[in-house]
């Protein structure tokens, strides 16, 4: 009988082990993300679900942005403290690999990385993040106080379409925003230029100027004019849109017939992470389907996968299908990081 | 010494050293060049940051003087039971962040904003102005910020002066005026000069309140360097920048020192 009992805690014990071990030293992954309705979003759709599956703890830094968290990781040499920068954009993916501050990731660690749509690695180099989320810089407007608009040139020359009542309810974002410069490159792009040629960009800011009242940098800082009725139109990116739409701003989102750019963010590693093993696997659970679908839902983005079934009304406004990523534009973000001094000093030599 | 050397000199030799490195593509290379001077030099936009931040500063410094100097003359003076309360009222503003502050500003000086919605009512302007973003917007918002700063740099000096100077000004037949501008002022100018520089150098330095209230088509220096720093990548400019803050900051403020000096030898 005492044997049988021993045998039976020896047992118990074994089994219990890794449980244990994992219990007292338990693993910690330092996140860092952004803060406001992301950092709700984020903990709740893919950290917790994450902490729950691999019994590990997270710890989530929802500070800066993507510019700025890269500035950390530049600063501190690839060791800014956090083992994910969850939230990076093509443009900082590139310089990140440039400058060897980011980890090289193959399907090795992350698995997941062979699903993604084909043209991911056309805009940002092979095996440089996991890309999560998929969205674009969409013309948003006020429904209570515009027609719907139909083009970037009715943001461009909004005077064109809906005479002077717009003074002064025009929003224009700084070039360091990456939203700005996509709205720059649709502006470009109605007087038959591009990244390589933005000087139709430059004629039309300067005559959407006097009717612009507000000047921003983060896009975040412009929802308080969008709610207080002083902003009436604008571009901005369609994640964000459908999340504020959906909780009652008298917003709609519109893409216009010229279509729109896409915007991948990037999760990466930085070099001098800590903890790479649970960082790989985060990433491969951010690709996952399951957590890509939730993700989606949850921030009215669109997969970075194919075949992530959604249902068909919320797809309507999503990248979903070959064809739509194919006809997404996906500007060079290495030309983009070159020429965005440049344009910025343009951008505040008109708007100063 | 060690802590100097590693806390300011270190940290400052880096940022000399950066600001005369050549970027690429937003990469710093190894390459040694003046091109960073001459690219802030070369361009109105950021001659109009320098010299934007030093008519802020300056203005800043002036305007805490002439609204703290009466402020802090009245509080030394009063003999009103209540001199604690009002001491602390003045402070009071201190109790709040600066970015709560200067929203605060926001809400009054924007389009649609408190001073608009007056001024049209009262029929005073036809159609609405934009006070902000402006160069002006941000010295009333740092003018607001730091006056408790200058109104305890002046009560300081003030509470040093013997009140029995005055009386014994006026019994000799000098007027309350004459008294003031011949007895209290030159005796509390180290004080006011004190509030001035402290203002002042303050008002160059500050990001926050310029960022909110001048946005980022009115450039001071200090939102010139966060934006080539941390959203440009543009290390190289924006290092340049800070040693040019840095430096033309110490100019002034051993000048300052200097005057300072003089006048008391005076």
């Amino acid at each position: 009988m005492k044997r049988r009992e021993l045998l039976k805690r020896g047992a118990a014990i074994a089994v219990a082990a890794p449980y244990v071990m994992t219990a007292r030293s338990q693993e910690t992954l330092i996140v860092n993300t952004q803060g406001g309705e992301y950092q709700e979003l984020v903990e709740k759709v893919v950290i917790q679900p994450f902490e729950k599956k691999f019994g590990v703890k997270v710890i989530h830094d929802a500070t800066g942005t993507a510019s700025q968290d890269y500035a950390k990781i530049r600063a501190a040499r690839g060791a800014p403290g956090f083992d994910v920068a969850g939230l990076l954009t093509p443009p900082e993916v590139m310089l990140g690999v440039k400058e060897g501050l980011l980890e090289k990731l193959t399907e090795r660690e992350l698995p997941n990385l062979k699903h993604l749509w084909d043209k991911t690695w056309q805009v940002i180099p092979g095996g440089s993040g996991a890309p999560h989320t998929l969205q674009y810089a969409a013309l948003v407007y006020n429904k209570d106080k515009l027609d719907k608009p139909t083009s970037w040139a009715d943001y461009w020359e909004p005077q064109k379409k809906y005479g002077d009542k717009v003074k002064g309810h025009i929003i224009n974002y700084n070039p360091a925003n990456l939203l700005s410069v996509y709205a720059l490159i649709h502006a470009a792009q109605l007087g038959n230029g591009g990244v390589d040629n933005m000087d139709p960009a430059w004629a039309r800011l300067k005559a959407q100027k006097p009717y612009v009242g507000v000047v921003v940098t983060g896009s975040a800082e412009a929802v308080p004019h969008f709610e207080n009725g002083q902003v009436w139109i604008s571009p901005y990116w369609s994640a964000r849109s459908g999340y504020y739409i959906d909780r009652g701003l008298p917003f709609e989102m519109v893409i216009p017939q010229e279509g729109v750019i896409g915007l991948l963010d990037v999760a990466c590693i930085p070099v001098g992470a800590k903890n790479k093993k649970l960082a790989y696997e985060f990433l491969n659970w951010r690709l996952d389907p399951a957590v890509q679908r939730a993700w989606a839902l949850a921030y009215f983005s669109s997969p970075t996968r194919p075949g992530v079934e959604l249902p068909a009304k919320f797809a309507a406004s999503q990248i979903v299908s070959k064809e739509q990523i194919a006809k997404t534009q996906f500007p060079d973000s290495g030309t983009i990081g070159a020429r965005r001094k440049d344009w910025t000093l343009k951008w505040q030599e008109i708007m100063a | 010494m060690a802590l100097l050397l590693a806390f300011f000199v270190l940290p400052n030799a880096l940022l000399l050293s950066t600001s005369f490195l050549k970027s690429e593509a937003q990469q710093l290379t190894g390459e040694l060049t003046l091109e960073n001077y001459t690219f802030l030099f070369g361009r109105p936009i950021y001659q109009w940051a320098f010299l934007r931040t030093f008519i802020v500063g300056a203005a800043v410094g002036l305007c805490t003087v002439l609204l703290g100097f009466p402020l802090a003359y009245f509080l030394v003076r009063t003999t009103s039971p209540w001199k604690g309360v009002l001491i602390a009222v003045c402070l009071a503003p201190l109790l709040a962040s600066v970015v709560v502050r200067t929203y605060g500003w926001y809400i009054i000086l924007n389009r649609f904003g408190v001073a608009n919605d007056v001024l049209l009512s009262l029929g005073v302007i036809s159609e609405r102005i934009a006070f902000m973003p402006s160069t002006g917007a941000i010295i009333i918002g740092l003018t607001h910020a730091l006056l408790p700063y200058t109104v305890l740099t002046i009560m300081g000096s003030l509470n040093g002066i013997n009140p029995n100077l005055e009386q014994a000004a006026m019994s000799l037949g000098a007027s309350r005026t004459r008294t003031f501008f011949h007895v209290v002022l030159p005796l509390s100018l180290p004080g006011i000069a004190g509030g001035f520089i402290l203002a002042f150098s303050i008002a160059i330095s500050a990001y926050a309140t310029p960022a909110i209230l001048g946005g980022p088509a009115t450039q001071v220096m200090a939102t010139a360097i966060y934006g080539f720093i941390t959203q440009l990548l543009d290390w190289s400019i924006g290092a340049a920048l800070a040693v040019v803050l840095i430096v033309s900051s110490f100019l002034l403020l051993f000048a300052a020192a200097r005057l300072g000096a003089k006048q008391a030898a005076i």
